[in-house]
């Protein structure tokens, strides 16, 4: 891409590059839709379970960590904030800032999954493990061990996308250092940020549905 | 060929606007997640906590996806594309959840409420013991 920041190569199909930068935010929508049902999925299956193990389930959330959980909601929701004006800053041509702004989202995404990582310890010595490797005898009843499967799996796949987004962030931070973003091109941090507040928004469900209700 | 606009004014990605929008966003959305422990807090009753908790939520994902991700600014194929995923988000676990509820009797697993056991004692106890009877 040009480093003088006029505007994106414009490839053969596309009339001009309005259309092509409103084609490819409208491909990331997509994409963005296909990750929604991806979680839904998953939600479907914490929904199922939920109905047939209601006490189970609600008494299996106090075994989660609520001040974790919250710290790590605050966490994301910054991380948004600074993701966007991080675009914000790219879009003036100002690419250090931008730069810095990302990296900070980054660092952000970093710190979240650091406390899950603590999260994930606690639940690995003390039993509350998924499937046929739940052992916690603080909570023996149907269902106990669905609420952990279900857990693992929606916040597993959640930190994998996590991983997934600070590397895209990462690699547009490198390149909006270069410079290489102005008000005429900048769709790829526009994209990458697009990425990253979804992340942001399937944690906004995750946290009530599985630590606080 | 497009209307020329001029960089200062409207730009392909929107009107211009300051970054604090921004900030106010995301003061309402920390403003929300601590009023979301609060109704935990609170106690809601029974099925109440469920709907204020993913009202809030809803509201929270509004914010985002208006504001952070645009779609306040871009009308369009953008929002038919989150509003469509939405849909069939609900209509999956809508279905899924209305097939469950509906099932006739001893289609589902007991819905027995939780209880703690002993420490090391995962196993269901026996149930008490039947006087043998005719």
């Amino acid at each position: 891409m040009p480093p003088d920041g006029t505007t994106a190569r414009l490839a053969h199909h596309f009339p001009d590059a309005l259309t092509q930068e409103h084609a490819a935010r409208l491909g990331m929508w997509i994409f963005l839709a296909t990750e929604i049902l991806l979680f839904t999925a998953l939600f479907t299956a914490y929904s199922l379970y939920r109905y047939l193990f209601p006490e189970t389930f609600h008494e299996a959330s106090r075994f989660v960590d609520t001040h974790i959980g919250l710290a790590n909601t605050a966490v994301l929701i910054t991380s948004s904030l600074t993701a966007a004006l991080g675009l914000h800053s790219a879009r003036r041509g100002l690419g250090k800032r931008a730069a810095g702004l990302l990296l900070a989202t980054l660092a952000l995404g970093a710190t979240f999954m650091v406390l899950k990582g603590f999260e994930y310890h606690h639940h690995f010595v003390t039993g509350q493990l998924p499937g046929r490797y739940y052992s916690f005898a603080g909570l023996v009843a149907p269902g106990a061990a669905m609420f952990f499967t279900v857990y693992f799996l929606m916040t597993g796949l959640h930190g994998l996308h996590v991983l997934v987004g600070m590397g895209v962030l990462g690699w547009m931070a490198v390149r909006a250092w270069r410079g290489e973003f102005s008000e005429a091109y900048h769709t790829p941090v526009e994209l990458g940020a697009l990425y990253w507040h979804l992340v942001d928004l399937i944690w906004i469900f995750l946290f009530p549905l599985l630590y606080l209700i | 060929m497009p209307t020329e606009t001029t960089v200062s004014d409207a730009t392909p990605s929107g009107r211009r606007h300051g970054a604090g929008r921004y900030l106010v966003v995301w003061v309402g959305l920390l403003a929300l997640t601590a009023l979301t422990y609060l109704a935990r807090r609170a106690e809601v009753p029974e099925p109440w906590h469920l709907v204020v908790a993913l009202a809030i939520a809803t509201t929270k994902a509004s914010l985002v996806a208006l504001f952070f991700m645009h779609l306040w600014e871009h009308a369009g194929a953008a929002r038919l594309t989150v509003l469509t995923a939405v849909a069939f988000a609900a209509l999956l676990i809508g279905l899924v959840l209305l097939d469950s509820a509906t099932r006739f009797p001893y289609a589902n697993p007991p819905r027995t409420g939780a209880w703690r056991g002993r420490p090391g004692a995962l196993r269901v106890p026996a149930p008490p013991a039947r006087e043998p009877g005719p």
